[in-house]
């Protein structure tokens, strides 16, 4: 598998079938006595920005505190919760418990179900 | 049995949607200003168009990922974000001149002024994405859009010299106005390969679940469909050349266009013009919207799809309300759509490398598309073109600027 290639930038698709976002950045482990591993993918936030130009990530840190949602930062997602990686890569974890639907979930709470017609988040 | 009904509909929806105020605008211009020396720059945008449109079905058909999907994947976050923003200007400019487009048509049947009609049409368009579904959108609009064949009956009517419109389809350098015949010339390409036609045209395929099995349907519509609109262009041109070149009339403004209808037509002409336009624009403003929001949704990998109910692709949904009621504002201080028309066509042919070239890498690789790649035609057809239209829009464009 080659990181770049088959990873970083891929759809992740969690249990349901549902879009989580994609892969922003990797963190990896680099420990004395072992081999280096990815320990982590991250989702969103300033390291998608940081890879375009460090201001476009200062900016997007700032806005984020000025509004959205209460999670800040890019989402980590443990590797041990990949199932598979090919078109896309699905993954073992709940997309609204891993906060990847952070803004999702906030722009449709505080925008759109206020229009009518809108609808409602949450599934009963 | 299905299939076929599924092609005619697919062909119909194609032709139906083809034209919109950037290529009625710019075929006209090319009509009243040069008779018919531009019918060539409407044949190779056509020509392109149809490799471009038969590809982007074929890329989602084999690999169920849109354009954007595959740009974001392949080229990484950071050059997805440089195409994201020359498409989404470029993009949000055509929004203002297809909203700009239903206002100047009710102005010229209500006589209240373009600018009243800004907000009253973008909550229009915005209620039928917010209620409706792909398919209300896709087919709905386009086979009202059908009514655009009218420009053909206004052609036909008055006798247009076929031998001498044949001659126009081979590229002829004008006497004079050199730097205005390139400017149109330019704008006519940046009016027929329209890249937010090609993202929603691929969009709709994952919409409506295609595999490898429609890529002969794909070829057809593609083919079929984008021939026929071509056509509906050239009817525009040779109609423009017949009724506004011999008295003169250079368009630039709306209601001057409409004299390429009354001429031929004198009953019905104006009415149909302006409810051909009015439709066609409309048509054009829904799938402008909806593929800005398909670009922004499948980069960021987020939900979406026109069927969702909106609470349920949030983001999605958000973003195409910010943009169609952003799109409004200009046109309530009175900004000229038929002046935004023109500048986004031509800017639109500028920006063509930058949307069309990482398209064509793509369309080469085997991860996304194995043996159904491009052969070396479709390769050729669309890297030429896409370089004349570049080459002409960096002579012409600041040639026009200087010249006023």
């Amino acid at each position: 598998m080659k990181l770049i290639r088959d990873v970083l930038d891929k759809k992740l698709i969690d249990l349901e079938q549902c879009d989580m976002g994609r892969v922003s950045g990797l963190v990896m482990y680099v420990g004395e006595r072992s081999q280096p591993h990815i320990s982590h993918i991250l989702i969103g936030g300033s390291t998608l920005w940081m890879r375009v130009h460090p201001a476009l990530a200062r900016v997007s840190n700032r806005l984020a505190q000025l509004w959205g949602p209460k999670h800040k930062g890019a989402v980590r997602i443990p590797w041990t919760r990949v199932k598979s990686v090919g078109r896309d890569i699905k993954l073992d974890v709940e997309a609204r418990e891993t906060g990847a639907l952070a803004w999702e979930i906030w722009i449709a709470r505080h925008i759109i179900e206020r229009i009518p017609g809108g609808g409602k988040e949450e599934v009963e | 049995m299905k299939k076929v009904l599924q092609i005619t509909l697919g062909i119909i929806t194609s032709v139906g949607g083809f034209l919109e105020i950037g290529s009625v605008t710019t075929a006209a211009q090319a009509g009243a200003s040069f008779g018919y020396q531009l019918l060539w720059a409407v044949l190779l945008g056509t020509l392109c168009l149809i490799f471009l449109v038969e590809m982007s079905g074929r890329l989602a058909a084999v690999s169920k990922h849109t354009i954007v999907d595959a740009t974001r994947e392949r080229f990484g976050f950071p050059f997805y974000a440089v195409v994201m923003l020359g498409m989404v200007l470029v993009a949000f400019m055509v929004l203002v001149a297809e909203l700009g487009g239903i206002g100047l048509s009710l102005q010229i049947l209500t006589g209240l002024g373009f600018p009243w009609w800004a907000i009253p049409v973008s909550f229009l368009v915005w209620l039928l994405m917010w209620k409706g579904t792909f398919r209300l959108i896709e087919n709905g609009a386009s086979l009202l859009g059908l009514v655009t064949l009218s420009f053909v009956v206004a052609a036909v009517k008055l006798h247009p010299e076929w031998g001498s419109a044949a001659h126009g389809l081979l590229p002829t350098m004008p006497g004079d106005q050199k730097a205005k015949y390139g400017f149109v010339a330019v704008s006519i390409l940046g009016a027929s390969i329209s890249p937010y036609l090609i993202y929603f045209y691929s969009s709709g395929a994952i919409e409506d679940k295609w595999d490898e099995s429609y890529i002969p349907m794909n070829r057809m519509i593609a083919g079929f469909g984008m021939t026929f609109g071509g056509f509906l262009s050239m009817a525009v041109l040779v109609a423009a050349a017949l009724a506004l070149q011999p008295k003169g009339i250079d368009i630039d403004k709306f209601d001057q266009a409409a004299l390429l209808m009354t001429t031929a037509l004198p009953k019905w002409g104006f009415y149909l013009f302006a409810f051909s336009m009015l439709v066609a624009c409309f048509g054009a403003a829904l799938e402008i919207s909806l593929a800005i929001a398909y670009f922004f949704a499948q980069g960021f990998g987020w939900n979406w799809g026109e069927d969702l109910e909106p609470s349920k692709d949030s983001r999605f949904s958000f973003v195409y309300t910010i943009i169609i009621f952003l799109a409004a504002v200009p046109l309530l201080f009175g900004v000229d759509p038929i002046k935004v028309t023109m500048i986004s066509m031509a800017l639109t042919a500028a920006t063509l490398p930058l949307t069309i070239v990482p398209f064509l890498f793509l369309m080469n690789d085997p991860i996304y598309l194995g043996e159904h790649r491009n052969g070396w035609v479709s390769n050729s057809v669309v890297a030429i073109i896409i370089l004349i239209s570049f080459v002409l829009a960096a002579i012409s464009i600041p040639l026009q600027i200087i010249g006023g």
